[in-house]
């Protein structure tokens, strides 16, 4: 082996894997399993990722007033998601545009964003900021005793980044000796994960202390009025600093969302490598020849082509298909919860699926049914349930992120499935039943459409059927035939989906 | 079977075909690909190449991108709305004098189509054009969108306040103060207006309407001492006698006509026969068994010589009266021979004529047996003399107030400029209408009305044949309904709703015996949408209770002017369409084409071939005609001398759609005594511009081949195949190799008599509001890129001069040996197990070989974005604003939005089938008796369209198909259509 030769051979190496490195975390969801997605939020798709961000933005914003009767909510929604920071819940209006405007300026400017009081030109903010501050000095008199510190600290506006590290410090619990320390982190999710966990994540806790002041989260912190708060929130000592700061770290988020939850790379580092050795066999077949026995190139090459292509393919189908999407939905309602321990039945709250096309999102009036009397929840406390009692006092409706969707051009009928055809729902929904948060179990891809409709049997005791399908009626009761597939009575049609 | 032959227009457009190559300059849709129509695009296969690329590209990125969409449920789901279920209302369509007894559907809150009422005494389910398009009207961004005074938006208390002091101060200082409407058939509206006449006292109330039936009125008047427009009973004469009234397309009521006509359009049945004596060739005229051309000045010769023939046989009088231009000694005799099953009827608006035809059918014993009193119609009321004394009034300063609402006296006031002086002299000008138009531009304070879908009312558009509206959506702007404005000025603190239920119980109650309970009357009328209580008939037959129907020398008024021998004579009419104008602003209206020359989106100046040939004028010529510019079109049928041209079209200030579209002719209408619609002019001038039309249909004939069979009725009693000779030959000679697919469960099918269509293009707009049907606009049309997916072919028969008339409306066939099927790249056309042709649009990529080979040219390209489906920037061609939030609310949610670049047709409403037979297995039970209706059949006024299951031996359908008249349309291609028509059979007497 010559030795310029092996140093080509080094040089190939190298640049092949430059090659992937660069391509492949361009992509870097692409070469995610399916599977591994469904716990997560669609991390990386592109063009997904920005849709993703505002998503769990918009966790906070989602009681714009309903307008009844007009379509085209899909695109002002859409728009509306683009908001950063709109959080209603401190009733300010959500669809002004001098506050998007701002607040995207905001993210351009990384260092402002983390503060709020910055802009005192901008007519909207600062006006509403100064009222804020205004009614946290009220409360500065009452919270003095319970102040070691200036109280001055909650006025700040301006923190340098050693202050925001400080706070993410103390966010994590680490700035204090372990026996002080508290960890809101460990209640308060910062990445995107399964509503198992009922406290109320960062993101939300930022929006909602997004345009308020730290005296009021000092007041959460230190003296909470819930029986539950007051119960977790036991015996906690910050001083007014770290609560500014803490707080100034928090505010982040609105701009931010929360950090997507790790990517798994088994998949990724598989294809990696695979295609290193591929092409190392390749060059190794046609130049160099290092094995004498070319059969082990051939081995590894027919192993690793056929690796790369399955994950290849595989990706590729799930492509832009949203098989396990399960978003942060405004409000954590678990139908683990409803459908499970409580036993609610399915039609209870969808009840239009036995008739319309639609399964329907069940009305406020539907969920007040039972919240009327239901104001806790086990493990949700009251936060959960105070969003949809709210909702419906103030008459705004609950803007729910859609996980099922068909095409425009597929009809789809649940009255047609539900009803006419006795399915349950679980066929298409998956154990909803233990889901907390609702995941999109099939791809919605035709073939699975076609293959159900061709092994599915027909009821045809309908008396429908038994008029127009009188042949295959007789036959099956003659027994030459065991069953009717949906497929055999005009099932497989183009035009009963599309049209 | 009848030769078809071509006509003048045709060949002529063929010789240039072969003369030059203009018309294949059709600038090619690459061509602009990247510019806006730029016809200096130097776009070459290289741009073309890289924009495919770049295409492509943008397009799989695109649809790559899974959208984040919300659901936003109800707050508080109201008890009858199901999210994804359609709820139907029953209303009233009223728009002016125009009626019609409505369904509507609305889907999730919001109106998408009207149908037809089935149970209305009036309409029978019946609809027409403009009433299927009315539900664009309300998603019109043009309307009015608040209260306003001098242009500067109000809010209602503000301007109530001003105006009610306003009208205060007139009536303490002795103003007046007048109301100006067209003719209101609502009994509490007018109870609402009599209550606001009698608070502001010395107030006057003047329904003005555009169309005038003034001289009817009048003349009814004389002859019957009531002032009101008869009920005329087509179902009921065997014989029609109509000089140049368009029943079944404009004149008074013509959804209930054109069913009424129909019924006795089926040769098993006695059938009916109409002569129609016109200028134009209006769409009565196109289905009229005998067609006589005249001119207007000469109508009042030929009915006196009528009049002389029949009191000369039936009294035996004999008078002195001049010379008639036509033979009238058939119509005579026929007339006498069918005494008392006869109508005769004028659409003139001069007194002597309207006198004449009333003499005529008193003298026949009509009167009481085809022309009734009993439940007379309401809808037309205004007397032009009112509104010439109150313009007079208004020029002189006696009007200190004016409130307009719904007329447009500016646009189609024969003295504008009277009108424009009268009102400047209006202290106090008010508009209450719901949409900007010419005359509103000229008032101090608009108060804008609701559309009719918004608001509450009733209508009585035949005596004692009641009916409610109520609103199917809340109003989408500030808008409020006129009458509720009235009585907030009136100092009344009821709402309408609370007055009009109020009314009814009052008024109405009693008048049946089923509810004791006021409000079950009232939810239950309301559920009904009419209210017809049962009226018993004084008359006896031929005598009328309260009509006088003594002999009235109608010699003894004076009669229209004297015929000049001038050029030619003007005759304006209404169209079926666009009307007087009041829907101009409405693109699936103004993108239907006209029945007759099948252009759209203008007006012209319809001219005879003769005089085309005598004056030099070729199609697209402009002429200058008394001031007004305006392209001429050669229009068989056109008597010669005259010039037909459609009002309504050239508004000024009317919305995006209507502005400007097509030539003012309101200008040329004159008035002596009454309004007058024809007029003598001297010469036509030829211009020298040339204009194109948008015309979907440019040849006119069958070149021979039997596309629409037609037989005499003589021949057809003799034989039930007559005229259908062919059917029998092919179907025997027809023979396929392959075995026949069967259809065991369902094979749906159609079957349209075309002896009962009229050709009134209501299927049309049905269609395209049922199926989404994009609006193209007049380019587009222009470059034949129209969507309609229902076309109504016309063809000319016989010599030019009076040509037949045929009309075949043609959809996708469904054929059984579909060629388009066989050529589809991608099998994105194909058989259902129903027998439907389905097409699959999301497969579609657009290669167009279906289009090529289908024989029926029914299908449809999207050869540019025009819904706003489309992922391509840059591609949208909506000049007329349909892709606007608010319009696109008027869209089917069943039914595919399309995108670019793929091919479309009639689906036979396939989502109907659908719903219809998932009802069923919901409700465990069979389908009903022709319960699955195509939009097209539902809406057809003549019932000339029906649709359902081959299969079912008991239907309608298979009655119709087994009959003798039954062909396909070009069966020699043994394409074998699931689309059956019948053949017409027509009955020559003259």
């Amino acid at each position: 082996m010559g030795k310029s030769s092996s140093v080509k051979y080094y040089v190939y190496l190298i640049l092949t894997i430059v090659l992937l490195s660069i391509i492949i975390p361009a992509y870097p969801n692409i070469f995610q399993p399916e599977d591994s997605i469904i716990n997560q939020q669609k991390p990386g798709k592109p063009g997904n990722s920005i849709g993703s961000q505002k998503i769990t933005r918009s966790g906070d914003s989602l009681l714009n007033k309903q307008k009844p009767g007009k379509p085209g909510k899909s695109i002002s929604s859409q728009q509306k998601i683009t908001k950063p920071g709109d959080s209603l819940l401190n009733k300010q209006k959500p669809g002004k545009p001098g506050d998007s405007i701002s607040n995207q300026q905001n993210i351009t400017k990384p260092g402002d964003s983390l503060t709020n009081n910055q802009k005192p030109g901008k007519p909207g903010d600062s006006i509403s900021q100064q009222n804020i501050t205004r009614s946290g000095d009220s409360l500065i008199s009452k919270q003095k005793e319970a102040q070691k510190n200036d109280s001055s600290f909650y006025k700040k506006t301006t923190f340098f980044t050693e202050d925001l590290i400080r706070g993410e410090r103390l966010f994590y619990g680490l700035a204090y000796p372990k026996e002080k320390s508290i960890n809101c982190a460990g209640c308060h999710n910062i990445r995107t994960s399964d509503t198992l966990n009922w406290n109320p994540d960062a993101l939300e806790i930022s929006g909602k202390y997004l345009h308020k002041s730290a005296i009021d989260l000092c007041v959460v912190l230190l003296k909470p009025m819930g029986k539950k708060l007051s119960q977790v929130h036991k015996g906690f000592e910050l001083t007014a600093e770290d609560i500014s700061l803490i707080k100034a770290y928090m505010d982040k988020f609105v701009n931010t969302g929360l950090k997507p939850a790790k990517p798994v790379i088994t998949n990724l580092l598989l294809l990696i490598i695979s295609s290193v050795l591929f092409l190392l066999s390749t060059i190794d077949l046609i130049v160099k020849r290092i094995f004498k026995q070319q059969k082990i190139n051939w081995a590894i090459l027919s192993i690793t082509g056929v690796l790369i292509t399955w994950i290849l393919a595989v990706n590729a189908i799930a492509f832009g298909r949203s098989r396990g999407f399960s978003p942060d939905q405004p409000i954590k309602f678990s139908h683990a919860v409803h459908a499970g321990q409580n036993k609610i039945d399915c039609i209870y709250c969808h009840y239009s699926a036995r008739s319309s096309r639609t399964s329907g999102i069940p009305p406020g009036n539907v969920c007040m049914n039972c919240h009327l009397l239901v104001r806790t929840g086990t493990r949700s406390g009251v936060t959960e349930i105070n969003k949809v009692v709210s909702a419906y006092e103030s008459r705004t409706a609950v803007k729910w992120i859609r996980i099922y969707k068909l095409p425009d051009f597929v009809f789809f009928s649940h009255a047609q499935h539900v009803t006419a055809g006795g399915i349950d729902c679980e066929t298409c929904h998956g154990n909803v039943k233990e889901m907390n948060r609702l995941t999109q179990i099939p791809n919605l891809a035709m073939g699975w459409c076609i293959h159900c409709h061709d092994t599915r049997k027909v009821n045809l005791s309908n008396e429908y059927y038994k008029t127009y399908y009188s042949g295959f009626y007789d036959t099956l009761k003659t027994g030459k035939i065991d069953s009717v597939s949906v497929a055999a009575i005009g099932g497989r049609d183009c035009g009963k989906c599309h049209y | 079977m009848k030769k078809h032959r071509k006509n003048i227009e045709s060949e002529r457009s063929k010789d240039r075909d072969n003369n030059s190559e203009e018309t294949f300059n059709e600038e090619t849709p690459l061509s602009d690909l990247l510019g806006d129509y730029n016809k200096d695009s130097t776009s070459s296969r290289r741009d073309f190449l890289k924009l495919c690329g770049f295409s492509f590209a943008v397009s799989a990125l695109a649809s790559c991108r899974s959208k984040i969409s919300k659901v936003v449920p109800w707050v508080i789901a109201p008890e009858e709305i199901t999210p994804g279920e359609a709820l139907y209302y029953a209303s009233s369509y009223v728009n002016g004098s125009d009626y019609c007894s409505i369904l509507v559907k609305t889907r999730d809150g919001r109106p998408i189509k009207i149908e037809g009422n089935p149970e209305s005494g009036i309409t029978k389910g019946g609809t027409s054009a403009r009433v299927q398009a009315s539900v664009l009207d309300l998603y019109d961004v043009g309307r009015f969108k608040a209260p306003s005074k001098d242009g500067k938006s109000l809010d209602w208390n503000q301007i109530d306040e001003e105006i009610t002091g306003e009208l205060n101060k007139i009536v303490l200082e002795g103003g007046t103060i007048a109301l100006l409407t067209p003719s209101v058939f609502s009994p509490s509206t007018e109870a609402v207006i009599e209550g606001f006449l009698k608070k502001f006292k010395g107030s006057e109330w003047i329904q003005y309407d555009a169309v005038s039936y003034s001289a009817m009125l009048e003349a009814n008047k004389i002859t019957y001492g009531r002032q009101v427009i008869p009920d005329y009973r087509f179902d009921i004469a065997d014989l029609i006698i109509s000089f140049g009234a368009d029943f079944l397309g404009t004149w008074l009521s013509p959804v209930e006509y054109a069913r009424q006509f129909s019924s006795r359009r089926d040769p098993d049945l006695s059938m009916n026969h109409l002569v129609q004596l016109e200028s134009n060739l209006s769409l009565t005229g196109s289905n009229a068994d005998n067609r006589i051309l005249i001119k207007p000045s000469q109508e009042d010769a030929i009915l006196l010589n009528i009049y002389k023939e029949i009191i000369k046989a039936v009294e035996n009088r004999d008078i002195d009266v001049p010379v008639s231009p036509v033979d009238v000694s058939g119509i005579s005799k026929k007339l006498l021979s069918s005494q008392g099953r006869s109508i005769v009827i004028s659409g003139s608006n001069v007194k002597r004529i309207q006198l004449l035809v009333n003499e005529i059918n008193r003298i026949l014993g009509n009167v009481g047996r085809t022309i009734l009193f009993d439940s007379y119609l309401r809808t037309h009321n205004a007397i032009d003399a009112q509104m010439e004394s109150f313009v007079r009034k208004m020029q002189e300063g006696r009007i200190n107030a004016l409130l307009i609402w719904n007329v447009n006296p500016i646009y189609t006031w024969h003295n504008k400029e009277a009108f424009r002086e009268g009102i400047s002299k209006v202290g106090l000008t008010i508009s209450l209408s719901g949409t900007p138009d010419e005359t509103n531009n000229l008032v101090r304070f608009v108060c804008p009305d609701s559309h009719y879908l918004e608001s509450w009312n009733d209508a009585e558009a035949k005596k004692d044949l009641f009916s409610l509206m109520q609103p199917a959506i809340n109003p989408i702007f500030d808008t409020r309904q006129m009458t509720d404005s009235l009585l907030k000025w009136t100092g009344s603190k009821v709402k309408f709703y609370d007055f009009i239920s109020n009314y009814w119980v009052k008024n109405l109650m009693q008048r049946q015996t089923e509810f004791s309970d006021p409000v079950a009357f009232f939810d239950h009328t309301l559920q009904k949408g009419i209210f017809e209580p049962v009226v018993t008939s004084k008359r006896t037959e031929g005598q009328m209770d309260g009509v006088h129907n003594l002999p009235f020398d109608p010699l003894s008024v004076k009669g229209a002017t004297n015929p000049e021998e001038r050029s030619v004579e003007v005759v304006l009419y209404e169209t079926v369409a666009i009307g007087e104008g009041r829907q101009a602003n409405n693109p699936w209206l103004q993108e239907l084409p006209d029945p007759v020359s099948r252009i759209c989106w203008d007006n012209y100046a319809s001219v005879s071939p003769l005089q085309a040939k005598e004056n030099d004028l070729h199609d697209g010529d402009m002429i200058n005609l008394g001031g007004v510019e305006l392209p001429v079109h050669i229009q068989p049928g056109q008597a010669y001398g005259t010039i037909g041209i459609a009002l309504g079209y050239g508004r000024k200030i009317c919305g995006k759609v209507g502005t400007g579209t097509g030539v003012d002719v309101w200008p040329l209408v004159t008035a002596i005594d009454n309004i007058l619609y024809t007029r003598q002019l001297g010469k036509m001038i030829k211009t020298g511009k040339i204009y194109s039309f948008a015309q979907t249909q440019t040849h006119h004939s069958m070149e021979g081949r039997a596309f629409v069979r037609e037989a005499g009725l003589s021949e057809y009693r003799k034989d039930q195949k007559a005229g259908n000779e062919l059917h029998t030959f092919y179907t025997e000679r027809n023979k396929s190799l392959y075995k026949d697919r069967v259809y065991p469960h369902h094979h749906w099918g159609m079957a349209i008599d075309l002896n009962k269509c009229t050709g009134c293009a209501t299927c049309v707009i049905a269609c395209q509001a049922e199926n989404n049907v994009p609006v193209v606009g007049r380019e587009e049309v222009h470059r034949v890129h129209e969507m309609q997916w229902m076309r109504i072919d016309r063809y000319y028969t016989g010599n030019d001069d009076n040509p037949g008339v045929v009309f075949q409306p043609v959809l996708c066939q469904h054929c059984q040996n579909a060629p388009c099927e066989n050529v589809c790249p991608v099998a994105a056309t194909n058989h259902s197990s129903e027998g439907l042709n389905q097409m699959i649009y999301n497969r579609c990529f657009g290669t167009r070989y279906c289009n090529n080979n289908c024989p029926y040219k029914v299908r449809r390209f999207n050869w540019f974005n025009y819904t706003a489906a489309g992922t391509l920037s840059g591609n949208l061609r909506d000049k007329e604003g349909m892709t606007g939030d608010l319009r696109r609310m008027v869209l089917n949610p069943d039914v595919t939005i399309r995108a670019q670049g793929v091919i479309e047709k009639c689906s036979f409403c396939i989502q109907r089938i659908q719903a219809a037979k998932l009802k069923a297995k919901n409700e465990n039970r069979s389908l009903l008796k022709d319960e699955v209706q195509s939009a097209c059949a539902q809406s057809c006024p003549a019932n000339a369209i029906v649709f359902g299951d081959m299969n079912d031996k008991d239907s309608k359908l298979s009655r119709l198909i087994s009959s003798g008249r039954r062909y396909n349309l070009l069966e020699e291609l043994f394409t074998r259509p699931s689309v059956n028509y019948l053949t017409k059979i027509s009955d020559k007497l003259l």
